[in-house]
Parts: structure tokens; C-alpha cells; sequence
């Protein structure tokens, strides 16, 4: 075990790194100027010597010091880069030697930005503060993720124990029914676009909707909440949750309960439980304590494994219902090029992730003593 | 001379069956994968001809007393282009039949030799159609002078391209037989919307998933039948990949693309390059299964260099599961799209555009509605394509 949670730690240090450098390749090596157009969205019209002070500022703060890009000229020669590439003597515009000189100064780069990261400097956000003022976007971040977690969590929490159930049914009673009417039911949720869920449910449950009027369109509190009690506090956010929750609940739910239904075939037509047939034990205890038991172990993996789609959903569910947490940040960020917060989140996602896959690795190698590190 | 052993052999058991016979036989005998392959020809038929359904260009105009077809010089190079695609794939069990003997007297599979040369053929032609042919584009041409005409045949609905401001009398109305799926805010009709919206997503689906299915069977291939530090370095290349949400990556990248590259192209390339860990996934696992085969043993027995025993005999035994994870993956891909749209980080005509711009007035329902229904219904039938050919290729498959 000592060795098995060794080598997983070891493993993922490249994957950090790999993950630091997409990040960073992706707004490195992107064709355009992703600075300049950070300034040119920002603030449409200040004089060129601002913005080329600003793009300066930037550029350090982000290690993108020696950021170079040919059609780079709103601000006139700043560089040799920017004037207008002289054609080789062998016709090329770039010679091998301007192509090391750039990927050198991307390593630099990259090596400056892990080097501020690791001393705690994230850079600075140019959109947002927190309410203390700070401009860090880790900070930014963290107010921010209470409000995410919550919602995933009970979403997680709903998807495991309503796909379960059904997954179950449809198992015992394969072929039936109820096997055929869940399974169809589960691929139509599954066909369900993110966006069209929450457009209808808004749109005729919400209130000013043209339906029921009965739950808040957006936001996780009401007006004045500060002055609620606790015991108010808790209702009003969670009447608050409901249509953001079913919208990051029901695809997931068709997937697990597809694969749920699945292991759970797999396993009723294994030998131990045809022994245990055999043996004579009534059938529910066959099914819940031999069957479901087994399958539910690999389902803490595939849990894991959906982390990611279900950020990349409450990305979408936060804009539509103008919740206030960390995926509606970063959507805000791409739109106003805040590099720095666009970063920093993106890192974060990647390594909490791995984070959870770790955990999720271990308490399964910690329940099955079957799983051995190859 | 064919081999006296043979003769028996196809006497006592017909014509062998392959296996993508095999498995096609499987699938007719499914309601819902057929009901879905027709739905799936009908979009797509739909989304090719949206010219011919919805459209101000004439297919027939006389005036003057002459007579000619405009909409074929309208028609542009990419839907030729299309729609040539689209009557030589129609046309591909006649070649199979023209060149079975000679692949079979050389023992070459008849639809690889098929599809190559057909390949080789739409190749010729659409590059000889770019390089020479300028499609015309003045809209806002026959619709006005309609009365001018001694007989015009218009599409079946007959609605202005790019509406003016004439249009706006016409806004927000519901569905009726001259706008059937009715109006949007600008006067503009929503089922030409819809079918154009349906060439975008059928862009995304088949070109981004043909990329990412690329990128995941080379590199799926290479871990899988190498392992070891190969296996290890990709693997964690596939982690980065796994672990940062695909819509998070997809979202920073558009941010740092410069607005002059296409919006479809630039949408098709993040989602293909973004989104292989799946297809890697499944071919990894298939070429752990292959690699210890008895044919693999053989082969290399007989000395065969690695390339070829890649490319000849291990790659093409693991594609069969890749087929489902793209049929999927052609529904995801839709997916993506309407949140970039949603996003507000594509901007090109689409069912996700549709949906956004529907949403904010949602007492015109047709318009929201209609969006929602054709993304909805072609994400099913593509999911449930994908559930029928797993089931006939083997329904224990993890995907």
C-alpha cells in the first residue's frame, strides 16, 4: 500500500507540470496577441503610450516578458519583432535560429511564471477584486468556491443515490419494462442539452416565466439575506438551488445509471453469485449484499471521472442562473482576457481534479485489496 | 486459378460474411438503430439541400421568355462539394460490386479498394471545382423582382437569405405555411435557421470528432502496444487532458484565438484537439487485448516489421469500438457547441445561437422550441446509434 500511494504521488508530478505548461503554451502560443487584445477589450480607447505601458505591466507580471508576435504593431516597433519579418537569404521568414531564440524565451517565460507561482504570486486579476480588495486571483477564487462545491456536492450527492436505484431496477428486471422505459428515459436526459434545461425550467417555473412563477431566477440568495437567521438562511438558499441543481443532476444521473446498470448485470451473472443462488439465500440478500456491493465500488472511480464534466456543466448553470460562483468567474474572465485569472482557475480545476482522483484511487485500493499498482 | 481448398469451403457456408457484415446484419434487426440512420440521412440531406427548402434563389426563372436554373450558379463550391460526397458514398455498393473479383483474386478487402478509389475520385473533382468555379452571390436578387417573371419555381419556402429591414413587419410570427417553423426578432425565418444551423452542427459533430478520433487512435495505438516509458509519457499526456474540464479548456482557448480565424473552424479544431482521451482510452485498452492475439504472435513470428504489424493488423482489429465512442462523440460535440454559443464565444449561425437568442423572449416559443427539438432529437438518434452498434459489437463494452 506504503509503495502503491508512492507511486501515484511520483506519477503526478509530470502531470502538474504538464498541466502548468498547457495552460501556459496555450495563451503563449495562441496566434494572436492575447495582451493586446486583453487592452484593446479592456478599454477601447486610451493613448497608445498607456496601453503600451500596461501591456509591459502585464506581460511581467505573467512572465510573458519576451512575448513576441510578428503582426504585433499597434504599438509601433517596439522590438525587432514587430517591424515588418526581411525575408532570408533563403527565402524563409524565420530562420532556425529565430526559432530557438523563441522557444528560449518561452522556457524563460514558463520558468518565470512557475517560479512566481511557487513563491505564492499568482499575478493580479484586472477585473476583479474580492470584497477585502484584493486583486489575487486565488483569493477571487476561493470566496468563489464554497458556492460551487455546495452545489456540486448535492448534485453528486443526488446522482449517486437516484442512479443507483434505477440502475438497480433495471438490472433485476432486465429486459422488461421498466428496464426498456428507464433505459430510453436515461439516453433522452442524456440528450438534453445543459442550456435548453435551464431555459425551460426557468422559463416556466421561474418567476416573471410563464408557468408557475415559483422559484427565483437567479442568484443564490434572496434581497437582505444578511439579516436572516440561520434557520432562514438555509431554506432560502436551498429554494434557491432547486432548478440549478436539476440542471447539473440529470445528465449525470443517465450516465451512471447506464453504467451502474451495466456492472450490475456483469456482476448478477457472475459465479459467486450463481453460488449464492445456490446456496440457497433469498434473493434480495444476493442482490444487495453480493451484487450491488461489488458494482458499487468501481462506481467511486466513474464518480470521479465525471468531476470534470460536471465543473464544465455548473460553468454553464452559473451563467444561466447568475450564480455567483467559480465557473460563471471564469466564463467573465475569457470575456475580458483576465490572463491571470484565466490561469490560475484553469490550474486549479486541473490539479483539484487529480486531487480527487487520488483520493477516489485510494479509498478504492483501500477497499478492494485486489488493486495492485502495475 | 482459384485454390481447390477453397471451393468446399464457400459451397458449404456461402460467401464468408465480415465482419462489418456481421455486425450490420446485427443492426437492421433494430428498430431504433434504424429509426435513428434515417433520422441521421435526414438531417443531413436536410442540412445539404437547405438551399432547395429555404431560400430566395429560383431553381427555375423565365423571363423574357427565357428559361434558367439560378440556384445552380448560387450553389456554393462546399456544397457541391457536399453533395458530390454524399452521391459517391450513395454509390458505393456498385463500385464494391464492379471491383469485388479483381480485390478478391489479389485478396484485398472490395470496400477498402471502393472507398479508396472513390476517395481518389472526390478529390480530383472538388479541387477542380475550388480552383475553377465562382459561385455567384448577389441575394436580395430574384425575390423582389418575382413579378417580373413569367414563371418561377422558388424553394419550397421562399424567404430572403439575409433579411432587410422590410422584414421586421414579419417579426415574431408563429409558425404558419408560409414560415413553418415561423419568425424570429429580425423577420427572419426560423427554418432556415434551423437547416443552415444543422450544416454547422453536422461541421463540428463529424470534422472535430474526426480529429480527435485521429489524434486518440495514434496515440492510443502507440501506448498500447509499446507500454512501457511510451505508455507512461502519453498517459500522463492524456491525464492533462482528462483533468482540466474540457469546456474550461475549450473556453480559454477561444479567449486567446484572434477573432480573425473563423469562428467554425476555429470551434471545430479546439473540440477535435480537446476532446481524444476518450477515443485514447478505448484503443489503448483494445491494443492491451490485441497485442497477446495469436494472429499478433504469428505475424510477428513471420518477421514482420512493427509498422506493418501496427497499421495491417493491430489498429484495424481495435477500430470497431472507436466507431461507438465517435457516434457518441458526434452527439457531444453538438453539445459543446451550443454552450460556446450559449457563451457567447462562437459567433456563427447555429442551433446553439438559435437557442440563446430564443431564450430571451421565450413567449415566442417557436423560436426556442425549434432549436431545442433539433438539437435534442439529433443528439438522440446519434446516441442511440452509438447504443445499437455497442450492443452489436459487444455489449460489455465500457463506454
Amino acid at each position: 500500500m506504503k509503495t502503491y500511494i508512492l507511486k501515484r504521488l511520483l506519477l503526478m508530478i509530470p502531470t502538474i507540470v504538464g498541466i502548468t505548461l498547457l495552460t501556459y503554451l496555450i495563451v503563449r502560443l495562441a496566434p494572436g496577441d492575447p495582451i493586446e487584445a486583453m487592452i484593446r477589450n479592456q478599454s477601447g480607447n486610451i493613448d497608445p503610450k498607456a496601453m503600451k505601458e500596461d501591456a509591459q505591466k502585464i506581460r511581467e507580471r505573467l512572465g510573458l516578458v519576451d512575448y513576441h508576435v510578428v503582426r504585433d504593431r499597434v504599438f509601433g516597433p517596439e522590438s525587432r519583432w514587430q517591424e515588418k519579418p526581411e525575408l532570408k537569404p533563403s527565402g524563409a521568414v524565420f530562420t532556425a535560429a529565430d526559432v530557438a531564440d523563441k522557444v528560449t524565451s518561452a522556457v524563460v517565460g514558463y520558468g518565470r511564471w512557475v517560479g512566481r507561482m511557487a513563491t505564492g504570486d499568482f499575478g493580479e486579476s484586472i477585473k476583479y477584486r474580492t470584497s477585502s480588495g484584493s486583486r489575487n486571483p486565488l483569493a477571487l477564487i476561493a470566496e468563489r468556491i464554497p458556492v460551487t462545491a455546495t452545489l456540486n456536492l448535492i448534485a453528486e450527492a443526488l446522482i449517486f443515490f437516484t442512479a443507483i436505484p434505477v440502475g438497480l431496477a433495471a438490472a433485476r428486471h432486465q429486459g422488461k419494462w421498466f428496464d426498456r422505459t428507464s433505459s430510453f428515459v436515461m439516453l433522452a436526459f442524456w440528450s438534453v442539452p445543459t442550456v435548453l434545461a435551464g431555459t425551460v425550467l426557468l422559463g416556466f417555473l421561474g418567476k416573471g416565466g410563464l408557468g408557475w412563477n415559483g422559484f427565483p431566477i437567479a442568484g443564490l440568495h434572496s434581497f437582505g439575506y444578511e439579516k436572516f437567521s440561520w434557520g432562514e438562511y438555509l431554506a432560502d438558499t436551498l429554494w434557491h438551488s432547486v432548478l440549478p441543481v436539476v440542471c447539473l443532476t440529470y445528465g449525470g444521473l443517465a450516465y451512471l445509471a447506464k453504467l451502474g446498470r451495466a456492472s450490475l448485470l456483469e456482476n448478477l451473472r457472475a459465479d459467486y453469485v450463481r453460488t449464492a443462488r445456490a446456496k440457497g439465500l433469498p434473493e434480495s440478500r444476493v442482490v444487495y449484499h453480493h451484487a450491488l456491493r461489488n458494482s458499487l465500488l468501481p462506481m467511486i472511480t466513474v464518480m470521479v471521472l465525471t468531476l470534470p464534466g460536471l465543473i464544465g456543466g455548473s460553468v454553464i448553470v452559473e451563467t444561466i442562473f447568475s450564480i455567483q460562483g467559480t465557473g460563471l468567474l471564469l466564463v467573465n474572465a475569457a470575456e475580458a482576457y483576465d490572463l491571470a485569472l484565466i490561469m490560475t482557475e484553469t490550474l486549479l480545476y486541473g490539479v483539484l481534479t487529480l486531487v480527487f482522483l487520488l483520493i477516489g484511487d485510494l479509498l478504492y485500493a483501500w477497499a478492494d485489496p485486489r488493486v495492485r499498482y502495475e | 486459378m482459384s485454390s481447390p481448398l477453397a471451393q468446399p469451403d464457400s459451397a458449404l457456408l456461402g460467401r464468408p460474411r465480415s465482419y462489418g457484415a456481421i455486425v450490420w446484419g446485427q443492426l437492421r434487426k433494430r428498430p431504433s438503430a434504424m429509426i435513428s440512420l434515417a433520422i441521421i440521412l435526414l438531417v443531413a440531406l436536410a442540412a445539404m439541400l437547405a438551399p432547395f427548402i429555404a431560400g430566395e434563389v429560383p431553381i427555375r426563372w423565365v423571363e423574357n421568355g427565357k428559361a434558367s436554373w439560378p440556384i445552380f450558379r448560387y450553389l456554393t463550391n462546399a456544397e457541391y462539394v457536399a453533395m458530390l460526397a454524399f452521391v459517391l458514398a450513395g454509390a458505393l455498393p456498385l463500385t464494391v460490386r464492379l471491383v469485388r473479383r479483381r480485390a478478391e483474386r489479389v485478396g484485398a478487402s472490395p470496400l477498402m479498394r471502393a472507398i479508396a478509389i472513390h476517395a481518389g475520385i472526390w478529390i480530383v473533382l472538388a479541387a477542380g471545382l475550388l480552383a475553377l468555379r465562382e459561385p455567384e452571390r448577389r441575394y436580395g436578387f430574384y425575390l423582389e423582382r418575382a413579378g417580373e417573371a413569367q414563371s418561377a419555381w422558388f424553394p419550397l419556402i421562399p424567404t430572403p437569405r439575409y433579411p432587410g429591414y422590410e422584414s421586421l413587419v414579419h417579426r415574431d410570427e408563429p409558425p404558419s405555411w408560409q414560415h413553418p417553423l415561423g419568425t424570429g426578432r429580425l423577420g427572419d425565418d426560423i427554418l432556415l435557421r434551423i437547416l443552415y444551423g444543422g450544416r454547422t452542427a453536422l461541421t463540428i459533430g463529424f470534422v472535430a470528432v474526426g480529429i480527435s478520433a485521429c489524434i486518440g487512435v495514434v496515440l492510443g495505438s502507440l501506448s498500447g502496444y509499446f507500454l512501457r516509458w511510451v505508455d507512461l509519457a502519453i498517459m500522463r499526456l492524456a491525464e492533462i487532458f482528462m483533468f482540466i474540464p474540457q469546456l474550461v479548456l475549450i473556453i480559454i482557448i477561444l479567449a486567446v484565438i484572434p477573432s480573425s480565424v473563423d469562428p467554425l473552424w476555429a470551434v471545430v479544431f479546439v473540440i477535435g484537439v480537446t476532446g481524444w482521451t476518450g477515443t485514447y482510452r478505448l484503443m489503448r485498452a483494445e491494443l492491451l487485448r490485441i497485442r497477446s492475439e495469436d494472429y499478433m504472435t504469428a505475424a510477428r513470428a513471420l518477421g514482420l516489421p512493427t509498422w506493418r504489424l501496427l497499421l495491417r493488423h493491430a489498429i484495424p482489429n481495435g477500430l470497431a469500438p472507436i466507431l461507438v465512442g465517435a457516434t457518441f462523440g458526434i452527439a457531444g460535440a453538438v453539445f459543446i457547441e451550443v454552450s460556446l454559443a450559449f457563451l457567447n464565444l462562437v459567433q456563427t449561425p447555429s442551433w446553439g445561437e438559435l437557442l440563446t437568442d430564443g431564450r430571451q423572449h421565450l413567449e415566442t416559443w417557436w423560436v426556442w422550441g425549434s432549436a431545442g427539438a433539433a438539437i435534442f432529437v439529433t443528439v438522440l438518434v446519434y446516441n442511440l446509434l452509438g447504443e445499437a452498434i455497442r450492443d452489436a459489437i459487444d455489449p460489455k463494452l465500457k463506454i
